[in-house]
């Protein structure tokens, strides 16, 4: 028998998959009400970017590649398109753990969860990548396939409406100044 | 500044998965269900070229320990299935004892062992050490074999700290531990290492010829299995499952990248003593499927390949890979 060839692309996606499961995992889990749509985006994704794995950019920009794959297969499901995938329960489970450690945090975080989701769902994403995902300004730029300085103006105007909801739902977060100037960020 | 951070601040509590934790491992079963689920299904491309030619040849320190029949039972022989210790590194072995008696042993070339086990008995090891050239061993039994081992007396060699890559590896011995009339018995090859609890006279070694030395160590009553093995990692560079880690993965997970690779498949038996203290036996080598659910430890092959991958597995999955008494990674650097 001829030497088996190698083919480096499984052990590639492999090393990427390891490297981004648990960040992509909470992306997912961070933004389904259930942790059956959870599953379903995580494994979308990576399915996706297993069959566009010449599209992968090496090293850290992976993630938000795979960010950006998240986000639209996110959108996809949430406008019913997506199929289901057929897949092992067990993902199922263990994105219900995820789900069973949901911080609860009584009233004041309700109002900052009702006044966040009243925001449009595009504001919400890019709040949400800077607050949960930990990302900067080009890097949301590269998740969003936006400019810089795009991210700059919606952020700016993203927070400005998430100030003016607090402020109207009372939430006392924020001492007297909740507007923000006009700052970079 | 601070409003913006006081707004992040404020959204945070409201992540599912509190930000900036660490992320969750992607070796849940449900991970490397996906995860094999994902590369069984063949891209719509072509793989790209950059195929990587075979390598030559490179072994590892892999610790394969041979158990005896009764193998959960007690480990009465080690064997140590190593790279060639001919390494010609100096000095070619050191043993070094501390004050409560545990004695290391490092060993790089077994070549002569004559020193070694002067070294031994200077430290009050009870210890016989022989050397038996290729295709020689020591006619069995030379003696009664030790079945109720105590714990702690000997450790799984491990690699000589600052040495990784190296060939030769380091045992601790502890002295306190060996109880009248007991003798620790060495058979030393150039390509493995046999150490064997001897309790009472111990016969000399009596060189005959052999063709695996792993089998001659074997009671008797033990199938030559271990002859079926194979001794090559499949999973490095220049293996036929170069890129493709199987280890700690299911059965289910593997077949698919062999298939996909054209490479038929035999499952290694493993046998693991109790407490999984690193090594393993072999209870048979077989073609007919094991279960889908059954745990790979690492693949083996003959090299230069003739298409066919050993998977050693075990029908329950351990804390620690035997294979390499703990993590593939501390073993295979590449």
């Amino acid at each position: 028998m001829d030497p088996p060839v190698a083919d480096p692309r499984p052990a590639r996606f492999e090393a990427v998959y390891r490297e981004t499961y648990g960040l992509i995992t909470a992306y997912a889990a961070r933004r389904c009400d259930s942790p059956q749509d959870a599953a379903d985006v995580v494994a979308e994704t990576f399915t996706i970017a297993w069959r566009r794995l010449d599209d992968l950019p090496p090293g850290p920009e992976a993630l938000l590649w795979l960010y950006g794959v998240a986000r639209n297969v996110l959108a996809n499901h949430r406008r019913g398109e997506a199929r289901r995938r057929a897949r092992d329960t067990e993902l199922d489970a263990e994105m219900a753990d995820l789900y069973a450690a949901r911080p609860d945090g009584g009233v004041e975080l309700g109002a900052i969860a009702e006044a966040f989701r009243a925001l449009p769902g595009d504001d919400r994403e890019l709040l949400a990548l800077v607050a949960w995902e930990g990302l900067d300004r080009a890097e949301v730029a590269r998740v969003l396939g936006v400019s810089r300085n795009a991210v700059r103006v919606r952020l700016h105007r993203a927070r400005r409406r998430l100030a003016r909801a607090l402020a109207t739902a009372g939430v006392p977060t924020t001492e007297s100044r909740l507007v923000p100037t006009e700052r970079s960020l | 500044m601070k409003d913006i951070d006081r707004l992040d601040a404020a959204l945070r509590p409201l992540a599912r998965v509190t930000p900036g934790t660490p992320p969750a491992g992607a070796s849940g079963a449900g991970a490397r269900s996906l995860l094999a689920t994902i590369l069984a299904e063949d891209p719509a491309r072509e793989p790209s070229d950059a195929a990587a030619r075979p390598r030559p040849a490179r072994r590892y320190p892999v610790r394969r320990f041979a158990l005896g029949a009764a193998a959960a039972a007690a480990i009465a022989t080690g064997i140590v299935a190593g790279p060639g210790l001919l390494s010609g590194a100096t000095p070619s072995y050191a043993v070094s004892k501390d004050a409560d008696g545990v004695v290391y042993v490092t060993i790089r070339d077994f070549t002569d062992p004559g020193g070694l086990r002067r070294q031994l008995r200077d430290l009050d090891v009870p210890a016989i050490v022989d050397y038996a050239p290729p295709g020689r061993w020591c006619r069995e039994p030379r003696g009664e074999h030790v079945a109720d081992i105590p714990a702690g007396l000997y450790s799984v060699p491990e690699n000589i700290p600052g040495e990784e890559h190296g060939n030769g590896w380091r045992m601790r011995i502890d002295t306190k531990l060996f109880r009248p009339g007991e003798t620790f018995v060495w058979t030393i090859s150039d390509n493995s290492t046999s150490t064997i609890l001897m309790r009472g006279p111990v016969s000399p070694c009596v060189l005959i010829p052999s063709t695996n030395n792993m089998i001659r160590t074997m009671p008797p009553s033990l199938p030559p299995e271990l002859d079926k093995v194979a001794t090559h990692v499949a999973t490095v560079k220049g293996g036929s499952l170069a890129g493709f880690r199987v280890d700690e993965k299911t059965v289910g997970e593997v077949l698919p990248e062999l298939r996909r690779r054209g490479l038929r498949v035999e499952f290694v038996l493993m046998a693991i003593a109790q407490g999984n203290p690193g090594g393993y036996g072999v209870l048979g080598v077989r073609k007919k499927p094991v279960g889908d659910d059954w745990i790979v430890w690492e693949a083996n092959e003959d090299r230069p390949s003739n298409g066919v991958v050993q998977l050693l597995v075990t029908k329950e999955r351990y804390d620690r890979n035997p294979v390499y008494a703990g993590p593939r990674d501390a073993i295979i650097k590449e």
